[in-house]
């Protein structure tokens, strides 16, 4: 039994007209079933803090009324704001320089041989190490946390994109070629379409990822931002309440940005990739 | 395609949303800016929220209370390499760093001076109240977490050991951040951790921690953190680099003046610059008084000539280096012309 309600391919492109609402249906069981293990997890915790009569390890109560206090303080709203706001300028920059390099590395035999393996020698470096060079380039600015999201999220956008590309069949490029279509008309007509869904699971994973390193990104001296929390109430003493609260924001907020993604797979230009199992 | 036109316009919305966002709340770009700073350019000094480094942001606040002309600009780190590759690439004009890791970068060719002094002792030695260890000697075969390979409370372990005749082998040393000491301690992953304050501290506060000993009792006037500028710096910046000294100098003098003035500064310091309970920054200011002061900082030959030996004993220098190539004690000639800043907290 599927959780969300199946959807039936359009029988054309002429669909995209009357788009189907893109929001899921949820059915009791998708509800009730998350929030029962999530409220096992908190019992859990809980309970695992009071066993273990650790003075330090914050029961989930404690990180509750931490989340109060950055609330009650204005830091809440200006740290979600600030962590936001690095990793749209990062994974947008990502997106802008990921998506039409890895298309024309995919398209261009001669240019993916060049290439590939220095973006594959680039794609395995963490973040972190790339801590220095950022400091040493851009200084004690926004800047310096923008480009480590940059550097986690543009590889696997590029290869997704110069995947996608790759997996366009061939028949289709021959059909396109054989009805005359110009080389812009061919990009947009065959390719654009093809590859697109391949290329949103690539912006997906890649923003999971961007989110990741926002911690390690606000390591550098910003005084703002989730990891920044992270870092400086380390640095408080016992705040570790508020490193847990920091932690649950990220896990939170990184959720929410998912769901975002998923409902631009919803679209019919999407969707006719990934099959109708629903989710 | 109909994707894009729906997509596109939401994307662009976030943005522009974010951005006007981000610059309201955090960077404070539609706030009128205050007098204070003018259109100098402004005159970086970074710092670690560590008690070794208090004169920074006392300065600054005092600067900003008495709404002086200053472009003096405290930038906070959250650790040692971010703070030294800031200061590298001349993102800071000038900052507060471990005294032999400024030796160090200017063996390695970095054309710096160290100014003056952070402050004199404010670091203890915590091992777990539950602990054998007694006495200096009990550290044998124990493991032992320092702040970082240039640090002089790796040095102190190196000179407490030596006086005792017990070979550094027989002691394990771990560097850790000390952020992360009070943890380890608590739960006993090492068996002694030592660093600046408000971290040792917190161990006692918290009633898992007991002193082993406080530097002033081991090697009296310990230096940990000194003041170091670029040497273009000095070069084409010398009045606001004598502005600095002089502000840090008689901030030093102001927290040494009084017990209240030392309350003052936990509370303003701990609440607006290190967001550390202002309760354990008094703990560590008051008890005992003495365990960390900001006076006598005059930059010393005979201090650096100890710690240089040390730290050649300890692998971190190779002696190529002397005291009158990465010292410049001429900011302060005469210690006693300091006067404590006039000023009271409203």
């Amino acid at each position: 039994m599927t959780l969300i309600s199946t959807w039936s391919p359009p029988p054309g492109l002429s669909t995209e007209t009357s788009l189907p609402s893109i929001a899921p249906r949820v059915s009791w069981a998708a509800f009730w079933l998350p929030v029962a293990v999530g409220l096992g997890f908190l019992l859990f915790w809980d309970a695992a803090v009071r066993f273990s009569g650790s003075e330090l390890f914050p029961k989930p109560l404690d990180v509750g009324r931490g989340l109060l206090e950055l609330g009650q303080k204005g830091l809440l709203f200006k740290y979600i704001i600030a962590s936001l706001f690095r990793v749209t300028w990062g994974f947008g920059l990502a997106a802008l320089v990921g998506v039409p390099i890895g298309l024309v590395l995919g398209w261009y035999p001669f240019a993916h041989a060049a290439f590939n393996p220095l973006i594959q020698a680039f794609r395995p470096i963490s973040p972190i190490a790339w801590i220095p060079v950022a400091i040493l380039w851009f200084g004690v600015s926004d800047a310096a946390p923008i480009f480590l999201i940059f550097l986690a999220s543009v590889f696997p956008i590029m290869v997704s994109a110069m995947a996608a590309v790759q997996n366009v069949q061939a028949v289709q490029i021959r059909a396109a070629r054989n009805f005359g279509l110009s080389s812009g008309e061919l990009f947009r007509k065959v390719i654009l379409p093809a590859t697109l869904p391949q290329i949103l699971t690539g912006l997906r994973i890649a923003l999971g990822v961007a989110w990741l390193v926002v911690v390690a990104a606000e390591m550098i001296a910003v005084n703002s931002g989730l990891g920044y929390l992270i870092i400086d109430s380390r640095n408080a003493g016992k705040r570790y309440d508020l490193v847990v609260a920091g932690m649950v924001l990220i896990g939170v907020i990184g959720w929410l940005l998912d769901l975002a993604m998923r409902q631009v797979e919803r679209f019919p230009s999407v969707k006719w990739a990934y099959g109708n199992r629903g989710e | 395609m109909p994707f894009f036109r729906r997509v596109l316009p939401a994307i662009l919305c976030w943005i522009v949303a974010i951005t006007l966002l981000h610059m309201w709340v955090n960077l404070g770009s539609f706030t009128p800016k205050s007098g204070s700073g003018g259109s100098a350019a402004p005159f970086r000094v970074g710092f670690i929220p560590v008690t070794c480094h208090l004169t920074c942001p006392v300065t600054h606040f005092i600067n900003d209370s008495l709404q002086e002309e200053s472009n003096f600009e405290p930038i906070r780190f959250s650790a040692w390499p971010e703070l030294k590759e800031a200061f590298l690439s001349e993102h800071l004009e000038a900052t507060f760093i471990l005294a032999p890791m400024a030796m160090a970068l200017r063996e390695q060719g970095v054309p710096l001076k160290i100014v003056y002094l952070g402050h004199r002792d404010g670091t203890t030695m915590m091992v777990h109240k539950d602990s054998s260890i007694r006495r200096i000697e009990d550290l044998r075969g124990k493991t032992i977490a320092v702040p970082n390979r240039f640090s002089n409370q790796r040095l102190i372990v190196f000179r407490a050991m030596r006086e005792r005749n017990i070979p550094m082998s027989q002691v394990k040393l771990l560097e850790m951040p000390p952020p992360d000491m009070p943890a380890a301690l608590q739960v006993k992953a090492v068996d002694a951790i030592i660093s600046g304050e408000p971290f040792m501290a917190q161990t006692e506060m918290d009633g898992y921690g007991r002193i082993l000993f406080l530097t002033k009792d081991v090697w009296p006037d310990f230096i940990s953190c000194v003041l170091a500028v670029h040497e273009k710096t000095i070069r084409d910046r010398r009045a606001d680099v004598q502005n600095l000294v002089d502000g840090i100098a008689s901030s030093g003098k102001w927290l040494d003046q009084s017990p209240k003035h030392r309350m003052d500064a936990a509370e303003f310091t701990g609440k607006n610059y290190y967001h550390q309970d202002p309760a354990l920054l008094s703990f560590v200011l008051s008890k005992p008084p003495d365990r960390v002061k900001y006076t006598n900082l005059r930059v010393l030959r005979k201090d650096f000539e100890e710690i240089e030996a040390l730290a050649l004993e300890a692998g971190v220098l190779s002696g190529k280096v002397k005291f009158d190539d990465y010292a410049d004690p001429s900011f302060v000639p005469d210690e006693a012309s300091i006067k404590p800043r006039n000023w009271e907290l409203p």
